[in-house]
């Protein structure tokens, strides 16, 4: 099917990932990551000192703080950060550093459609090179309902968006499906028996939709968000092989 | 190494997808059950193992690794697993920035703060660290050792608790001896990562620290939180090796060595 966005074929497709890690100077890790032509670099500061009155006695704070494109932080912003802060909360295993602060700055660096699904995949990667202890890791993918055609559009651009009957915002986490579990229908069951699940950790819709498109959002984002976790992974260990060179010669 | 997978375990997924020499885990990847001898019951970090008496008794885990509920063991953390046959060791080596205090640790601190029983120390953690006065060669009530703020002292992790300060020493508590601990005089001190640390302090992967003690003499202090302290005879000189450890943490053995070179002969 032919996409408003050129440079794509396939309403399925996902734009071209970039990512960049360590490239703050003063924060205890960063990253950028972009999805085409979105762009967002995220900052982590912590575990670091906390004011007494933001102090959780047994556990860390987790503060996030979104920066828009152009102006102050509105509403929008606020709730990107709602949002992140309350994905990640049962992410970050905050016990093992209690009285301390864990602050994560995302600043949008450009906006082409789908910021916050790139806001939590730069997040999760600033995360991981500030060395933030995590039970698991997350990745993020968008995918919208076209008005005219009822097609389901994955990781659509801002053009694409105008055309938008609903928008669907999807977090999975890495763990793998239970696929041992073949005959004990306990979760999700797809009426045409092609069952794909996954840990879903946030997920966000707006606009107008029936169950059944719903349904088929989730298993589009699903197989989206594996080649997301694909990347991340390769992303990871490029660093990590640039890291140890000299122990390998 | 493991020999068998002897429960036959379903779960064997092997999430290892890295290269051969490296193997990069991610936060929340399983250690693959039938390489480490999956454990039936667990303690604290100790996991015993009852299904073969063969079969090394305990695993220990190190950094990095952490046994959940349902007796998997899982990352917690993005880094390089690392394992030794010695007692069935497993971690995982990550780099970060932020310093988070353990027993035993060498490191270079900042003095911050004084009380009549403590110096307080920045040595880079969330909270700063305690460092009894008592704590130094021949100290004593009447002698007390007298530093200044901003001064820098080598000391070891002498206790660490994730719900308490970090407390230090400058001495050995059993022999009374500083063991090399004390104050850094002169000298300059600069932040690196605690990945690159580590390898500082490691004889066989600190390449350019070998490569600049070809060129002229120096004395260093690698503390384990990332700081480094040096003293050469010559400004010039501490520049030059602050500036090629700083540039070295992304470089391969041989760039390592050309990269020393160069700033040699620039100077």
């Amino acid at each position: 099917m032919a996409r408003l966005d050129k440079s794509r074929t396939s309403s399925h497709q996902l734009r071209p990932f970039f990512t960049s890690q360590n490239l703050l100077n003063r924060a205890d890790g960063s990253a950028q990551f972009d999805f085409g032509g979105t762009s967002v670099l995220c900052s982590v500061v912590g575990p670091a000192e906390v004011k007494i009155r933001d102090e959780k006695l047994d556990k860390a704070t987790l503060e996030v703080l979104a920066r828009p494109l152009v102006g102050v932080p509105g509403v929008k912003d606020k709730t990107i950060e709602q949002n992140i802060r309350e994905t990640l909360e049962p992410l970050v295993l905050s016990g093992l550093h209690p009285r301390t602060l864990l602050q994560i700055v995302v600043q949008t660096m450009q906006d082409d459609g789908c910021v916050q699904s790139t806001a939590f995949n730069a997040t999760m990667l600033a995360l991981i090179d500030a060395g933030v202890p995590l039970n698991s890791i997350l990745g993020s993918v968008t995918c919208m309902i076209d008005r005219k055609t009822n097609q389901v559009l994955l990781d659509p651009t801002r053009e694409e968006l105008a055309q938008a009957k609903s928008t669907h915002v999807f977090v999975f986490d890495n763990k793998a499906p239970p696929a041992q579990s073949k005959g004990d229908e306990d979760d999700v069951v797809m009426e045409d028996g092609d069952r794909v699940e996954g840990h879903v950790l946030f997920c966000e819709s707006t606009g107008v939709f029936t169950e059944a498109e719903y349904f088929e959002c989730y298993q589009v984002c699903y197989k989206g968000v594996q080649t997301v976790h694909g990347f991340l992974r390769t992303a990871v260990q490029k660093k990590f092989e640039k890291e140890h060179q000299q122990l390998q010669d | 190494m493991a020999p068998k997978n002897k429960k036959g375990q379903a779960d064997a997924a092997d999430e290892s997808t890295s290269a051969p020499t490296l193997r990069v885990i991610l936060p929340g990847d399983q250690l693959p059950p039938h390489e480490a001898n999956l454990p039936t019951g667990q303690d604290e970090d100790a996991v015993s193992m009852m299904i073969d008496q063969r079969a090394p008794p305990t695993i220990k885990l190190g950094p990095g690794l952490t046994p959940m509920d349902d007796d998997t063991i899982i990352s917690v953390k993005a880094g390089v697993l690392n394992h030794t046959d010695i007692g069935n060791r497993w971690w995982v080596e990550s780099n970060q920035r932020r310093y988070v205090a353990a027993p035993g640790e060498s490191v270079i601190g900042i003095v911050t703060g004084k009380t009549g029983e403590h110096y307080k120390m920045d040595i880079g953690t969330a909270q700063p660290a305690l460092l009894p006065v008592l704590a130094f060669e021949n100290a004593t009530k009447k002698n007390r050792p007298n530093f200044n703020i901003g001064d820098l002292l080598y000391c070891r992790v002498a206790m660490a608790n994730k719900d308490m300060e970090a407390e230090l020493d400058c001495v050995n508590p059993t022999t009374g001896k500083s063991d090399g601990f004390g104050e850094l005089k002169g000298g300059f001190a600069f932040k690196v990562s605690l990945g690159l640390a580590r390898r500082l302090l490691d004889p066989r992967q600190a390449v350019v620290l070998r490569e600049l003690g070809k060129h002229f003499p120096f004395e260093t202090a690698v503390g384990m939180n990332g700081k480094v302290w040096i003293n050469s005879a010559s400004t010039a000189h501490t520049i030059l090796i602050a500036n090629a450890i700083k540039n070295s943490e992304f470089l391969s053995t041989a760039q390592c060595q050309s990269m020393v070179k160069k700033m040699v002969e620039r100077i």
